[in-house]
């Protein structure tokens, strides 16, 4: 018996979205020659992603509680990492040599952001050790395609088509341990556009980051609204009745 | 402040459930078991999921809470009727009015029917919330009570007649505490025996009893049974049969209960050569054989109908029993295989475990008494037991318990309730001495002196149904369906069947709850005068005239009588009352039920009546020497409280004479009932009764001399009922009677494919809580709620996904449903489950989950000798585009 | 050391729904929010199937998913086993939601009610507080601790006793406590062979499911 989670919806599935590729745009811009814009972009998108999760909570104004409780929850983690993100990312934009912090902290963000769909036990298509790489390695390849967009050089290009290649992996890795068919869609697409599509397009850097942003971001909010199937429950002993 | 009051829930015929009601600053917020009453209910004293209802109930927003009237005159499902509030005393004027206009003209119409009509729902249970209403009915005189809105035809009727026949057993029960092997065609007790039911069958399951679960789809039953037994629809009587033939052909003989047969039953009587009892020249009485299975001859008489004198003389007769053995030799496992889709080798195996498990021999104490123990059991479900088939299922399972000794045994089954029988609130005073050493019965007369062409009421039950009796419940027992059918062509013989001039109803939607629906409204559109009893506006009282809101059940008063002996599995160890009360006032101008009646009665001037009614017990108690002066009008609560004295002296002995308000703060007071009471054979072998079983002789002439009656008034369109009237009942190919009713709607077999069936739903059953938010949702986790169940390869096969709309059809009429798949239902079968399809009723119109009522058929063909249908119908399924 | 648990035994739950209603009314949860409920299943195929109803709910589980991905600290464990949720501190992010693997939890962010405008018994029993926020079974811990200050035994006494495990029309469901060797429950799970749901996941959940006669 299938039950697909709703409390998170697309407002949850954009923090996964644009948070991923804004912390991860965070990183590649070490590897941007000006990177002022895309770490500017970066904590618009992570924002803008928080921003969209503050919009699903129920009481959103104590939102602060959610950095009541570090010792166990990846979202509180998430959050602290935020708030790391933003002062980092900021400063970077006037002390460069701030870029390296910032990026830690935006790498910690989605470490995050995969652990927190890591622990969420009740869904199998979450819960998977192999959603962690996932995760991070899409936001990773988001990231550097987004960074294309801005800046095209051949260390940046080499990094992007790692990123993806690493992430088509990661996805096979993720798909031959879980079974999702409401997940194949966005995954053929991840493999065609955002794997195959934009390493041929790497000729046109821009296109090419665009197709492994696209794909990416498709398929988390397929992953977060879609495939979130709760596992249901089963007998691993039917009742007897009455005598056998 | 927060109190608990104690009350009771009534709403379905599997009660009572004795519960209270937390109220807190006047407001009911919860129901809750009453705990008090855990000693004496054979539940636990807990309480059914549909008493929860109530206290949304009591709130609900599309109660009506004032008188209303009707002042669109034009009837129909599509007219408003524009109901407009009136104030009570408008209200009563107007009932009364035309109450008085009618008794000035005469009771009866130029029909010779009652003038005034009332229906009531739910196998009796309205009478547990319509306080002194009876009285008021008593009071009036003839009331034609047989407008159905299912009892007869929906009910388990062929089991409430012959069962009260052969046993006294309108409802047939195993005897649940002890039976250990239970093999249940259909019966849904999950769903239908109420809180006794499930606590009892859970600790028989706990005991280790198996039942065997006989059913074309796995019910929530058939899901808590150890086997289920997928058979093909209607077929139950050929896998009953077969069983018997195992027992009697295929098992030494020493093995079956022979002292029992021999002694307490009729198989040793003679059956001579026309079919009818060898007797005794002199004393009139059958000549009992000195063996079971002999052929003997003896200076005898043969009386067959009317007393003709069939043969007399030097008579060879053989026994009921070795007729029987060979009535039942053609009827092999392998003959059951090809009818009912189940594997000979099962039925032969069931056989086999039923007679090991029957103990044949072993004798239990119960309360000092040693009685044969016998714990194995059948049960017969609705759709067994009623339509065509019913008798040769009934018959059957009776045998079954026969054969091993099990009727009316501890562990085998039992009668729990007579309705037909006199008195009905103690079986046992009802085993009388009848003829030839059997039990007497009440059977409407067919000899040629005592039949009449002239019924009393509409349905004709004393005419054409002589085992329905002329008690208080035979209208209800008769063909209700004829009541409707026959308004528009009544058949040569009877008088015109005309509409009643006032139609009162209670707790009642025959607009959902009967076949037809489109036909039953039409004629109900008719119906000059309709006054609804309205809890909200609902399909029927969308034809009423006046709408009367009366104190809910937790508003009003009344004490009724529980424990002993009742329906299903409600039998206790305890008896006594409990009361219902307010537990909040009644809301909005909604008066309690005596109040109305009372003013009734004062208004037709049958006060008198009334009180005489209410004094000599129509309301449970006989009142004695703390009777009501006559001639006054009483409040509802002086009324109850005399009724509760009543019945605290009779509780004890006369020592105490507790008033209402012991009663409020009680709410229900017991004594102990013996559980040797629940058997009757000890009561049979004691008045040196035999019980009636297997040959129907008496059956026979009954059948014999009603058909010459209603040939001789040229009466030939009861002629196919007729043919059910044998001894030894043979096996028809039943479904093809609802084969042919298709192909009498213009259908071919072939593109109607499946068998409709029909379910009880625990969560609605009986309780008229349809539009009850929390039943709703609680009932939506148990499949079938939400749409029609059907098989999920062939729903594959078919294109069918889960939750797709899918139209269901007869050649006459079509519903939509959404497609629920499931494992546990034949491929050839699809379910409906409850009767649902409102379109008038407030929340329950929103549900988008039809009935099958639409699609079925009133059909004189699809009924039956006692007048009752099945909950049956052949139909085609597609996609809806 | 008590630790509360739940036992339902499937041989006896024929999936009425008498707790899930019981439930509803003693803690007056809005529509389509069931702290406890029964689940309707079938196992194989035609014509070899079974069918069978579990009830489920906040197995109150002795690690917590739910407790762990909590951000504000609102879900936590009492010393009795009890998870409880402190809805001044949920910010309704419905992480625990998704983190049970029980469907448990559920959270309603606008009021709602049977017919759409609040009856008078809504009126008089809404919890404002629950907007918005996880909810889930209790356990009736209110029941219980009132009762336990009354000397009362919870699972023995109504009055101490989950709302769903005093409406069981099949004594079915039963509670008591665990770690207590002469308990109810102690003696059914002595008696009977039973599973979790989901061992696998290591939640530890205190919701025992009894399936046949200990061997």
């Amino acid at each position: 018996m299938n039950w697909l989670q709703r409390h998170w919806d697309a407002r949850a599935a954009a923090n996964f979205m644009l948070g991923g590729a804004g912390s991860g745009l965070m990183v590649a811009a070490l590897f941007v020659d000006d990177p002022s814009v895309p770490v500017i972009l970066s904590l618009v998108l992570v924002a803008s992603g928080l921003t969209a999760v503050w919009l699903e909570i129920g009481r959103k104004l104590r939102a602060v509680h959610v950095f009541f409780n570090p010792f166990t929850s990846w979202m509180t983690r998430e959050s602290f990492a935020a708030l790391l993100l933003f002062p980092l990312g900021i400063g970077a934009l006037y002390v460069p040599p701030a870029l390296p912090f910032a990026a830690a902290a935006a790498a910690t963000f989605l470490y995050c952001q995969a652990r927190i769909l890591r622990a969420s036990k009740g869904i199998p298509a979450w819960r998977a050790p192999q959603v962690v790489p996932l995760i991070v390695l899409t936001g990773l390849a988001e990231g550097a395609g987004i960074a294309l967009v801005f800046s095209v050089n051949e260390f940046l290009l080499f990094l992007f088509a790692l990123a993806v290649i690493a992430r088509v992996i990661a996805w096979w890795r993720y798909r031959a341990a879980v079974r999702t068919s409401a997940l194949e869609p966005a995954g053929k697409t991840l493999v065609w556009i955002g794997t195959l599509a934009a390493l041929v397009l790497v000729f046109v850097p821009p296109l090419a980051g665009l197709a492994a942003l696209a794909a990416g971001g498709w398929l988390k909010f397929v992953l977060v609204t879609r495939a979130s199937f709760n596992q249901g429950f089963s007998l691993p002993h039917l009742p007897v009745r009455g005598s056998r | 402040m927060t109190r608990k009051v104690a009350t009771y829930c009534y709403q379905c015929v599997a009660g009572p459930d004795l519960l209270t009601v937390k109220v807190r600053d006047g407001v009911a917020t919860e129901v809750e078991p009453n705990f008090a009453a855990a000693d004496v209910h054979p539940g636990g004293g807990k309480v059914c999921v549909k008493a929860y209802g109530l206290v949304q109930k009591a709130y609900h927003p599309g109660r009506v809470l004032q008188p209303m009237k009707r002042t669109n005159p034009r009837k129909g499902r599509n007219e408003d009727p524009g109901f407009t509030p009136i104030s009570w005393e408008e209200a009563l004027s107007l009932v009364t009015g035309k109450l008085n206009e009618i008794r000035r003209k005469g009771l009866l119409d130029e029909s010779g029917y009652p003038r005034v009509a009332a229906s009531f729902g739910g196998g009796g249970t309205p009478q547990f919330y319509m306080g002194s209403f009876p009285a008021f009915l008593t009071a009036w005189g003839p009331v034609d009570m047989g407008f159905g809105s299912g009892q007869g035809v929906k009910c388990y009727h062929s089991e409430h007649l012959y069962g009260e026949l052969w046993h006294r057993g309108f409802t047939v029960s195993p005897d649940t505490p002890l039976t250990n092997y239970l093999i249940s065609c259909g019966a849904n007790v999950e769903a239908s025996g109420g809180v006794a039911g499930v606590w009892r069958h859970a600790n028989a399951r706990a005991r280790g009893m198996k039942r065997v679960q006989v059913e074309p789809h796995l019910s929530v039953t058939g899901a808590c049974s150890a086997e289920w037994v997928p058979i093909r629809p209607k077929t139950d009587a050929a896998f009953l049969y077969a069983l018997i033939h195992a027992l009697l052909h295929e098992e030494p003989r020493s093995r079956l209960d022979l002292e029992f047969l021999y002694r307490h039953t009729s198989s040793p009587y003679l059956v001579g050569a026309n079919g009818y009892y060898l007797r005794d020249p002199g004393y009139g009485q059958p000549i009992i054989a000195g063996s079971l299975e002999a052929k003997e001859t003896h200076v005898a008489l043969e009386v067959g109908p009317d007393g003709d004198v069939l043969a007399e003389g030097r008579l060879e007769g053989e026994t009921a029993f070795a007729k029987l053995v060979a009535h039942m030799k053609p009827y092999s496992p392998e003959w059951a295989q090809a009818i009912c889709d189940v594997r000979a080798a099962t039925i032969r195996r069931i056989a086999r475990e039923y007679l090991d498990a029957a103990r044949v021999g072993e004798t239990i104490e119960i309360e000092g008494r040693r009685l044969p123990h016998r714990p194995v059991a059948v049960r017969l479900g609705k759709t067994v037991t009623n339509g065509w088939g019913g008798y040769e299922c009934c018959w059957a399972r009776t045998l079954l318990a026969l054969l091993v000794g099990a009727l009316e045994v501890p562990g085998g089954i039992l009668g729990t309730t007579v309705r037909l029988n006199r008195p009905m609130s103690e079986r046992h005073k009802s085993v009388k001495a009848g003829p030839d050493g059997l039990m007497n019965y009440p059977f409407n007369p067919t000899d040629a002196a005592h039949w009449s062409a002239q019924p009393n009421i509409r349905n004709a039950y004393r005419s054409m149904v002589p085992l329905a009796a002329d008690g208080p419940w035979s209208q209800a027992l008769g063909p209700t369906h004829f009541s409707w059918m026959f308004l528009d062509e009544t058949p040569p013989g009877l008088p015109r069947v005309t509409l009643p001039e006032l139609w009162f109803l209670y707790r009642t939607n025959p607009a959902i709850s009967f076949w037809d629906n489109a036909a039953l409204e039409n004629r109900m559109a008719r119906f000059p005068f309709v006054v609804a009893f309205a809890f909200t506006r609902d399909e029927t009282n969308h034809f009423a005239d006046i709408l009367l809101p009366d104190a809910g059940d937790l508003e009003s008063l009344q004490l009724i009588r529980i424990g002993g002996s009742k329906y299903i599995e409600q039998f206790w160890d305890h008896e006594g009352f409990a009361l219902r009360q307010p537990a909040i006032a009644p809301r909005g101008q909604a008066r309690d039920f005596t109040d109305i009646a009372t003013d009734l009665a004062a208004r037709c001037g049958l006060l008198e009546g009334y009180n005489a009614a209410i004094n000599r017990g129509t309301l449970g108690v006989p009142l004695k020497d703390l009777s009501l002066e006559t001639t006054k009008s009483f409040s509802s609560e002086q009324i109850w409280d005399a009724v509760c004295k009543a019945a605290s002296r009779e509780l004890t002995g006369g020592a105490e004479a507790h008033g209402l308000d012991w009663w409020k703060e009680h709410g229900l007071a017991t004594r102990p009932f013996p559980r040797t009471a629940w058997y009757l054979y000890p009561t049979l072998a004691a008045k040196g009764l035999r019980f009636e079983m297997p040959y129907q002789e008496r059956l026979l002439r009954i059948g014999r001399e009603l058909g010459r009656r209603l040939h001789e008034k040229g009466m030939k369109w009861w002629d196919k009922q007729l043919a059910e009237y044998q001894a030894l009942p043979a096996w028809k190919d039943f479904p093809s009677e609802w084969e042919a009713s298709l192909a009498a709607m213009g259908g071919d077999g072939k593109d109607y494919p499946f068998w409709l069936l029909t379910a009880r739903s625990m969560q609605y059953a009986w309780g008229g809580n349809v539009g009850m938010q929390l039943i709703k949702e609680v009932a939506d986790n148990v499949a079938g709620h939400r749409g029609v169940i059907l098989n999920a390869s062939r729903a594959k096969e078919l294109g069918i996904g889960e939750g797709d709309w899918v139209r269901i059809a007869t050649p006459k009429a079509e519903v939509r449903a959404r497609a629920v798949l499931r494992q546990g239902i034949r491929p050839d079968t699809l379910l409906l489950l409850g009767q649902f399809g409102h379109w008038a009723t407030p929340h329950a119109r929103e549900f988008g989950m039809p009935s099958m009522n639409p699609l079925v058929p009133m059909s004189l063909e699809l009924t039956d000798a006692t007048g009752s249908g099945a909950d049956l119908v052949r139909v085609s399924l597609r996609k809806a585009a | 050391m008590t630790r509360w648990a739940m036992v339902a035994d499937l041989r006896r739950c024929v999936g009425c729904q008498t707790c899930t209603a019981a439930c509803k009314q003693a803690n007056a949860t809005p529509p389509d929010v069931q702290w406890r409920r029964v689940v309707d299943l079938e196992v194989g195929e035609y014509p070899d199937v079974k069918r069978a109803f579990v009830p489920v709910g906040c197995m109150h589980c002795d690690d917590p998913p739910c407790m762990h991905v909590c951000p504000s600290t609102a879900t936590r464990k009492r010393p009795d086993g009890i998870v409880t949720i402190d809805y001044d501190l949920c910010i309704g992010c419905g992480y625990c939601a998704v983190a049970c693997p029980y469907q448990a939890r559920f959270k309603v962010d606008k009021a709602s009610f049977a017919y759409g405008n609040p009856t008078e018994i809504e009126m008089q029993t809404f919890h404002p507080e629950r907007l918005g926020v996880a909810t889930k079974c209790t356990f009736c811990v209110d029941r219980i601790d009132a009762g336990l200050k009354k000397g009362l035994k919870p699972g023995l006494d109504p009055e101490a006793t989950p709302a769903c495990v005093n409406s069981c029309i099949a004594q079915a469901l039963h509670f008591g406590d665990a770690e207590d060797p002469d308990s109810n429950i102690s003696a059914l799970l002595a008696e009977n062979q039973f599973f979790r749901m989901h061992e696998e996941l290591g939640t530890g959940p205190r919701f025992y499911y009894l399936w046949d006669k200990a061997r």
